[in-house]
């Protein structure tokens, strides 16, 4: 009883510690354009519209972030195994992963951008200064869960796999689970804000992002604060029940019935969370209604 | 026609050349592991291939929008093909992981575990998708490329924005995500399972000490091999589907036999090399 009362608790604090880094993982996506709405922000120079949004997706989030969580893993593995106290090499481990992701923020930034040279497109050295650092802060609050999160698989529920390999798999879940549902808010309630709410943005407008703030001209910073306020506790929503329903199941139900206990439970889940998908769709379509086409818009081919 | 119409026709038949060769290739791993390795190392073999058909078979459910879907230009899950479905197996390969570290399971409950926890993620990552949608945007879900959801019925077209291909995530992408990850974390989980039996059947003898001492070794080689080939035939499969697919009910999805022969066959020679380490 005590053993698993443990594994409940355990599976608790690893959905808590997921939700932080899921809300993080996004916002420093977002900070950083790297999701895929980042094609807009690289199309729009093309197209006339120079702005001053960060860019460094050169790959998804999702092997960037397993990157990024399997060096912290790994080194703090290193550090442990040379005796130091875990919460230290884990907090150690995870700064220095950020310097890498500073490193490939500052390159990817200068690569992207440099590649639209011969849009007039500039490199802005105060963007550089001021992003650079925030995205590598929400970079850092988004591995320390992370690694802290796949250290306790390994330590308190004996997961077989080794640490760098757990950062491995979950980083590149986190990743997968932040961009999935983080973008499109990013996408298009940030980026497409001159468009019509309650409607996709029509093909025509591809490229035509909004590049004006309430002050003067709209850099990456202000992508951060607005998507904090719902893409970012979406995906840390997304991430962590991922990360608790898996480890509930199994810490629960794997005695019944010779295992397919935990198997029966994940079928249930699974099919609880199809059921309120199907509602809100049903809702949605009840509650909005059919697409109200607006007389003033212009027509798309 | 637009950009997106043009390239969602789909349907290329398979190039009977191209598959001649990938069958010989699989034939040519197949009697090499059986001359040159023992029996057991030919059902690990198998067992790879069919892990890996089952990983590219399923990436085409993954109901994938990629860029346009995060306008809200086209239906689906606002990530790329690979990212998608790689997450989703790596996330049942951690559950299958679990599962045949226990001694008292079986086959069947390790493979069912690596399914499920596919499945788990697809099932909240696609819920959430969702509710960003429909909560955070005010966009219903709506297909492009059926009139009606084949499993609710529901008619399309009036919900669909003017000048997108649809956005959202109707009721059959959603269950052919869930699909896609089930199949995904299944095939993973073969792989890592098959390797892991061999390795723990030979690695005592190579390295000359007890099984106890070479689980660590035998766990870390097979999980870096089962991920590595998830990675190998998600990213076949997502050039098969060239960017974005709904679902089962997109004509893409007819693609799929092309995409099983080359994982198949990437599967082989990626098998072939993982069983070798362990044999020469």
């Amino acid at each position: 009883m005590e053993s698993v009362l443990f594994g409940i608790g355990v599976t608790a604090l690893a959905g808590a510690l997921a939700t932080i880094a899921g809300a993080a993982e996004d916002t420093e996506s977002n900070i950083g354009s790297q999701g895929d709405p980042n094609s807009q922000v690289q199309l729009a120079p093309q197209m006339g519209y120079i702005h001053r949004i960060y860019n460094k997706a050169v790959s998804g989030e999702p092997p960037a972030y397993g990157l990024w969580v399997t060096i912290s893993a790994g080194v703090a593995w290193a550090f442990m195994v040379a005796g130091m106290n875990p919460v230290l090499a884990l907090v150690i481990a995870s700064a220095l992963a950020i310097f890498v992701q500073g490193v490939y923020a500052t390159t990817a930034y200068l690569g992207r951008t440099a590649s639209l040279a011969k849009f007039e497109q500039p490199v802005y050295i105060d963007v550089i200064k001021s992003v650079t650092t925030v995205t590598m802060a929400h970079a850092f609050v988004a591995v320390f869960p992370a690694v802290a999160m796949c250290y306790l698989l390994v330590a308190a529920l004996n997961h077989p796999f080794p640490l760098a390999l757990l950062g491995i798999v979950w980083g590149i879940a986190l990743g997968a689970a932040g961009s999935a549902t983080g973008n499109p808010f990013y996408g298009k309630e940030r980026q497409y804000q001159s468009q019509k709410f309650g409607a996709g943005v029509p093909i025509s407008a591809s490229g035509n992002i909004v590049r004006y703030a309430e002050a003067g001209q709209r850099s990456s910073l202000d992508n951060g604060w607005f998507t904090a306020k719902l893409a970012g506790p979406a995906s840390g929503l997304c991430f962590g029940l991922i990360v608790f329903f898996e480890l509930w199941r199994t810490v629960l139900f794997e005695s019944v019935a010779a295992g397919w206990g935990a198997i029966i439970a994940g079928v249930v889940i699974i099919l609880i969370f199809m059921i309120i998908d199907r509602y809100i769709e049903v809702w949605a379509r009840k509650n909005y209604g059919p697409y109200q086409p607006e007389t003033t818009e212009e027509v798309s081919a | 026609m637009t950009a997106i119409e043009a390239s969602s026709s789909g349907g290329e038949g398979i190039n009977p050349v191209a598959s001649v060769i990938g069958i010989i290739l699989i034939l040519i791993a197949i009697a090499i592991t059986y001359s040159v390795a023992p029996p057991a190392a030919l059902a690990a073999l198998i067992g790879v291939i069919v892990g890996g058909l089952l990983i590219g078979f399923g990436v085409h459910f993954v109901p994938v929008g990629g860029a346009p879907a995060a306008m809200g230009q086209s239906p689906g899950i606002a990530t790329g093909v690979a990212m998608l479905a790689a997450g989703a197996g790596l996330a049942g390969l951690f559950g299958g992981a679990w599962a045949a570290a226990n001694p008292e399971f079986g086959f069947a409950i390790v493979i069912a575990s690596g399914a499920i926890g596919g499945g788990l993620l697809m099932a909240i990552t696609c819920l959430m998708v969702n509710i960003v949608y429909i909560f955070g945007m005010g966009i219903p879900a709506a297909s492009g490329k059926v009139a009606k959801d084949p499993i609710t019925g529901d008619t399309q077209e009036a919900y669909k924005s003017q000048g997108t291909e649809g956005h959202g995530l109707p009721f059959i992408s959603y269950v052919g995500g869930v699909i896609g990850g089930l199949l995904g974390g299944a095939g993973g989980t073969l792989i890592y399972y098959e390797l892991l039996k061999l390795y723990s059947a030979l690695l005592p003898d190579i390295l000359t000490a007890d099984v106890a001492q070479i689980m660590p070794i035998a766990v870390s080689l097979a999980g870096i091999f089962a991920i590595g080939m998830f990675l190998v035939n998600a990213v076949l499969a997502a050039y098969n589907i060239t960017g974005t697919i709904e679902g089962p009910h997109d004509p893409k999805f007819k693609r799929f036999p092309r995409a099983i022969i080359g994982c198949a066959t990437a599967s082989a020679v990626c098998g072939l090399f993982a069983i070798l380490i362990v044999v020469v």
